[in-house]
C-alpha cells in the first residue's frame, strides 16, 4: 500500500516536473508580433526569460533602483545602482560582480563619491563616463577609479543659466566628444568636446505638427503681447536616452503624448535619417488594459543597438522589448508587466549583447536576462545576411522562418527581395504581396511585365493588328448605317 | 434632330456637354431604367476601385468586406444630390421635375463611372512610374463630369449660368443638411432602443426575482 502511495507520489512529482520543463520555455504573456495589416497577431518568441539576476545574486547587497546597465569593451556589464550610488561591474556570464566602484580619486588626489547616478558608458579605449545626475556633473575615469575629467554645467551663453544640470544618460563617439542627455532640456543633447568645452546642443526634437499646435499659433497673432507671455509654450519633449552605433547616434522619447521623433538615427550634422520615414516604434495601436482602465501609448524609455546592427526599443508603458532591423522593420515582441520572470515592474534599462538582452528593472531591483530562442536565431541569421546584402544567401533561412511561422511578415519581405534579385519575378510579386510591400511589387510586376513583352511579342502586335482591323471595319458599317439613315430624313 | 434610342440618347448627352441636356429635355427623351443602372454600375465601380485595384499602387484592407460604406458613398451620396436638387429648386423658380433630376444627373456620371473603370484596368498594367497616365484619365473623367452635372442642373431647371453655380452650392448644403439629419435620426433612434430595452430588461429582473 504505502509503496503504491509512494509509487504516485513519484510519477505525479514526475509530471509535474515535465510540466515545469514545459513552463520553463513558456513566457508569462502571449507572444505577438504584427501581421501586413499591422494588426496583432500571435506569433512565435524571439526571446525566452533565462533568468532574472538581483544583487544578491552576484554578490553585491541588495540593488536599489539600477537605472542604467552597459557591456563594456572589456567584455563586463556596468550596472549603475543609482539608489546605492555606486556601479556594478559584472562578469560576462553574469554570475559574480567584478568590482563596485562607490568612490573615485579625483585628479588632486582626493576623494569624490557619486549621487544618483543615472548613466554609463564604457569607450573604446576603457573610459568610464558616469553621468552623476544630483552632483550636476559627468565624470570620465578610468577602469581603476581614477577620474580624468570633469564635466559639470557649461557657462556659454547658449546654455540657459537659469536651468539645472542633470545628467541623465552619457555616451562618447569615437572622436571622444562626450554626448549628454539632460534633464528637462528640451533643446536636444548637450555636447561638449574632448577636452570638456560646451559645443552646443544636437539632434532637438520637433514640435509635433498637432490641430492643437496651429490653432494655438494663428490664436497667438490676435494675442497681446502679455497674453502671449502667459501662454503654454510648445516645446518638443527632451531626448529620454541614446546609444551610439560607430558614425550614428540613435535617440528615443518617452513622451506618451508625442509620436513624432519618439526613435531617431542621427548622423555627424545632427540630421535624423528616420525624419521622412513613416515608421512607427512601439505598438500601432494603443493598448487598452482593462485591469488599470488606461489606454497604454508607447513610451519608449531605452533604446539600445545591437552588435548586428538591429535596433531594440524599451517601451516603459507595457514593459516590451521591441526589437527592429536596421531598415526598421519589427522582428520580435518580448516582455510584459508582471511580476514573473520575463516581466517587469518599472523597466529602466536596456542592454544587449551577443544573443542575449539585458533589461534592469528599478522597482524589482533586477536585471533579467532574455536568450535568443531557435526560431529568433534563425529570424537573427537571415536577417543579418540581408542587411549585409547577402540577398541570396539570406533566401534559405527566410524560407526556414516561413515554415516555422507562416504569418511572419519580415519574412515575406526577405523572401520577395531575394527572388526579386534572382529574377523570379512571379515569385517576388507573390511574397511582396504577402509582406504587403507595393514598391517591392511594383518592380517585380515591372520586370514580370517585361519579361511577358519579349516572350510575346508577335503574339501583341497580332491582337493590335486584329483589333485595328476590326475596329476600321465597324467603322466603316457604321458610316454605311449612318449615310443611309440620313438618306431617309 | 433626328428620333434617337434611349441609348443613343445617352451617348449624345455625354458627348455633348453644352446643348445634349437642352435637346433631352426637348424632346422628353431620357429613360429612368438606364438611369438606376448608372448609379448601379457607379456603385460596382466603388468597389471595383477597392477591392479590385493593382497591388502596386493601391493595398486593400481585404481582411473583411463591409458594403454598407460602399452603398453610402454612390446609392445614399446620388439620391442625396437629387432629392437635395430637387428641394432646393424648387423654391429657386426651378423647372425640373425629381425623374428629370434623377435621369439627367445619373447620365453625367457616365464619364466619372468610366474612368472608374479604365483606371482599375490600367492599374494592372502599369507601374508606378507611369502613375501619371491614371491620373490624367482620372482628371478628365472627373472634369467631364462635373461639366456634364453643371449642363444637366441648368438645362433641367432652364437656368443661367449664374443660377446654376447658386444651385450648385445649395444642393451641396443641402446634401451636408440632410446627411446630418441623417446620423442625428439614426442615433436617436439607438438612444431610444436602448432605453426601450433597458427599461424591458430592468421589469423583466424585477419580475423574475
Amino acid at each position: 500500500m504505502i509503496k503504491k502511495i509512494i509509487a504516485a507520489y513519484i510519477s505525479a512529482a514526475c509530471i509535474m516536473s515535465g510540466m515545469l520543463a514545459v513552463t520553463a520555455y513558456a513566457e508569462p504573456y502571449e507572444v505577438y508580433n504584427y501581421d501586413r495589416w499591422n494588426d496583432p497577431i500571435p506569433s512565435q518568441a524571439g526571446y525566452t526569460a533565462e533568468r532574472s539576476v538581483s544583487g544578491n545574486n552576484l554578490g553585491a547587497g541588495k540593488m536599489n533602483s539600477p537605472s542604467d546597465i552597459f557591456y563594456g569593451a572589456d567584455g563586463l556589464f556596468y550596472i549603475v545602482d543609482s539608489g546605492n550610488n555606486r556601479i556594478i561591474a559584472v562578469d560576462e556570464n553574469f554570475t559574480k560582480a567584478v568590482k563596485i566602484y562607490d568612490s573615485f580619486i579625483m585628479p588632486d588626489g582626493s576623494e569624490t563619491s557619486l549621487k544618483t547616478p543615472m548613466g554609463i558608458f564604457i569607450s573604446a579605449d576603457n573610459n568610464m563616463y558616469i553621468a552623476d545626475s544630483e552632483n550636476s556633473r559627468v565624470l570620465v575615469s578610468d577602469t581603476d577609479g581614477n577620474i580624468i575629467k570633469e564635466i559639470t554645467k557649461p557657462e556659454s551663453e547658449i546654455f540657459d543659466q537659469k536651468r539645472t544640470f542633470t545628467p541623465l544618460r552619457v555616451i562618447a563617439d569615437k572622436a571622444g566628444n562626450v554626448y549628454v542627455v539632460l534633464n528637462n532640456i528640451t533643446t536636444g543633447v548637450a555636447m561638449f568636446a574632448p577636452d570638456g568645452e560646451f559645443m552646443g546642443f544636437y539632434g532637438a526634437n520637433r514640435v509635433q505638427p498637432t490641430s492643437e499646435i496651429i490653432s494655438d499659433h494663428l490664436a497667438g497673432l490676435f494675442m497681446s503681447e502679455e497674453k502671449r507671455a502667459r501662454r503654454v509654450r510648445n516645446v518638443p519633449s527632451g531626448v529620454t536616452s541614446f546609444d551610439i552605433d560607430g558614425d550614428f547616434i540613435f535617440t528615443c522619447t518617452s513622451s506618451s503624448t508625442q509620436t513624432t521623433d519618439t526613435v531617431k538615427k542621427l548622423n555627424a550634422a545632427g540630421n535624423n535619417i528616420f525624419a521622412n520615414m513613416e515608421l512607427n516604434f512601439g505598438d500601432y495601436t494603443p493598448v487598452y488594459d482593462t485591469t488599470r482602465n488606461k489606454l497604454l501609448a508607447p513610451s519608449i524609455v531605452d533604446i539600445d543597438i545591437a552588435e548586428d546592427g538591429n535596433i531594440n526599443c524599451l517601451d516603459f508603458t507595457t514593459g516590451r522589448i521591441f526589437q527592429y532591423d536596421e531598415d526598421c522593420n519589427l522582428l520580435f515582441i518580448t516582455g510584459t508587466i508582471a511580476k514573473q520572470v520575463g516581466g517587469f515592474d518599472h523597466a529602466a534599462a536596456l542592454e544587449s549583447h551577443g544573443d542575449k538582452l539585458y533589461v534592469a528593472d528599478s522597482m524589482k531591483n533586477t536585471v533579467t536576462i532574455f536568450t535568443e530562442t531557435d526560431f529568433g536565431a534563425v529570424v537573427h541569421k537571415a536577417s543579418a545576411l540581408h542587411n549585409g546584402g547577402y540577398y541570396d544567401e539570406a533566401l534559405e533561412p527566410w524560407r526556414e522562418v516561413l515554415r516555422r511561422d507562416g504569418n511572419y511578415r519580415r519574412a515575406n519581405l526577405g523572401v520577395a527581395l531575394a527572388l526579386l534579385r534572382q529574377g523570379d519575378y512571379q515569385g517576388a510579386m507573390k511574397y511582396a504581396k504577402l509582406a504587403n510591400a507595393g514598391s517591392v511589387y511594383d518592380k517585380a510586376f515591372e520586370g514580370y511585365r517585361m519579361e511577358l513583352i519579349r516572350e510575346n511579342f508577335g503574339t501583341f502586335v497580332l491582337a493590335a493588328a486584329i483589333i485595328a482591323a476590326a475596329a476600321a471595319i465597324i467603322r466603316r458599317k457604321l458610316k454605311k448605317q449612318g449615310d443611309s439613315r440620313s438618306k431617309k430624313y | 434632330m433626328t428620333e434617337l434610342k434611349p441609348l443613343e440618347w445617352l451617348k449624345h448627352a455625354i458627348t455633348h456637354p453644352f446643348e445634349g441636356f437642352e435637346d433631352m429635355r426637348w424632346k422628353k427623351a431620357g429613360s429612368l431604367k438606364i438611369a438606376f443602372f448608372i448609379v448601379f454600375l457607379l456603385f460596382i465601380s466603388q468597389i471595383a476601385e477597392e477591392r479590385l485595384y493593382g497591388f502596386q499602387f493601391y493595398i486593400s484592407y481585404d481582411k473583411i468586406f463591409n458594403i454598407v460604406p460602399f452603398i453610402m458613398k454612390s446609392v445614399v451620396i446620388f439620391a442625396a444630390w437629387t432629392i437635395g436638387n430637387r428641394a432646393v429648386c424648387t423654391f429657386l423658380d426651378g423647372e425640373g421635375t425629381l425623374r428629370n433630376i434623377c435621369i439627367y444627373s445619373a447620365y453625367a456620371f457616365v464619364p466619372y463611372i468610366a474612368q472608374s473603370f479604365i483606371n482599375t484596368l490600367l492599374s494592372h498594367i502599369l507601374i508606378r512610374d507611369e502613375f501619371v497616365f491614371m491620373e490624367a484619365i482620372r482628371i478628365t473623367g472627373v472634369c467631364w463630369t462635373i461639366m456634364l452635372l453643371f449642363s444637366a442642373v441648368k438645362a433641367v431647371h432652364q437656368y443661367s449660368f449664374k443660377q446654376t453655380i447658386f444651385a450648385a452650392i445649395f444642393t451641396v448644403a443641402a446634401m451636408l443638411i440632410m446627411l446630418f439629419l441623417l446620423v442625428l435620426f439614426m442615433s436617436l433612434i439607438q438612444q431610444i432602443y436602448l432605453f426601450i430595452s433597458t427599461v424591458y430588461m430592468e421589469i423583466s429582473y424585477r419580475l423574475r426575482s
